[in-house]
């Protein structure tokens, strides 16, 4: 990986992490959601440096959306009965989650990994998207169908009982 | 300056852990459910740099990492939308 690819990896990491980091602590969802937002600019960034191009477009779409759901105004409050020990303990575990994650990297053999560079690769990805591994394409268009048809399903049940 | 395999997976587990973080620690659920896309976007950041960082047999890149990040990106999307959908149905403004 050459300095300019290394600059906007490590850029786009720190967009990331810092975005996700927002969200955990930014009081109202319109801050929450630009933080969200910048996740989905990070996340982007690190695609399009590890020359991944169509994977960080189609990532971009997609947590820029989660970032506008969570923003909106469908928006709406559900409080957790869960008491604070047990959030600190989440917490706790995971900072211990990520102290195992670090681990692993770097005691697992990694450092000698060759970097493979290329183009876009948008033909490539779609060959392997809607010919190699049609399946699995087609198993989360079948999950995203769900997902949609129980938000709308869920939503005209409230509309009802309103 | 260069970036290997190993700080791409610190990146990943770095994404994975706030993740975590944001689903156990917000009260309201409908922000823990920020927390799905970007543990999402974590598996999928170790995905793709695993693919760029693997060669093929033919000696170029993997394109399989880079194909599951794109479903997760996907199926991140839909996950939140039923969320909010259902937190829709069942919160208050």
């Amino acid at each position: 990986m050459d300095s300019l690819h290394a600059i906007g990896f490590y850029v786009s990491a720190a967009i990331s992490v810092a975005g996700g980091l927002s969200v955990a602590f930014l009081p109202d969802r319109v801050r929450r959601g630009m933080a969200l937002g910048a996740v989905a600019i990070g996340v982007a960034g690190i695609y399009l440096s590890l020359s991944a191009g169509f994977a960080a477009l189609v990532a971009l779409a997609c947590y820029a959306g989660c970032a506008l759901l969570l923003a909106g105004p469908a928006y709406r409050i559900v409080e957790s009965v869960t008491g604070s020990p047990w959030r600190q303990l989440g917490a706790i575990a995971a900072a211990a989650l990520f102290v195992a994650l670090a681990y692993a990297a770097y005691f697992g053999d990694f450092h000698r990994a060759t970097y493979f560079g290329g183009e876009f690769g948008s033909a490539a990805i779609g060959r392997r998207l809607f010919a190699h591994d049609a399946l699995a394409t087609e198993a989360v268009a079948a999950l995203v169908l769900v997902a949609l048809v129980g938000a709308a399903a869920a939503w005209r049940a409230r509309d009802r009982n309103r | 300056m260069t970036a290997g395999l190993v700080a791409v997976l610190f990146v990943a587990a770095g994404l994975v852990a706030v993740g975590a973080f944001v689903a156990a620690w917000r009260r309201d659920l409908t922000v823990a459910l920020a927390g799905i896309p970007l543990m999402f976007a974590g598996a999928g950041t170790a995905f793709a740099g695993v693919s760029r960082f693997a060669a093929a047999p033919a000696g170029g890149a993997q394109l399989l990492g880079q194909e599951v990040a794109v479903l997760l990106s996907v199926a991140a999307l839909a996950a939140v939308a039923l969320g909010v959908g259902l937190a829709g149905r069942e919160g208050r403004r």
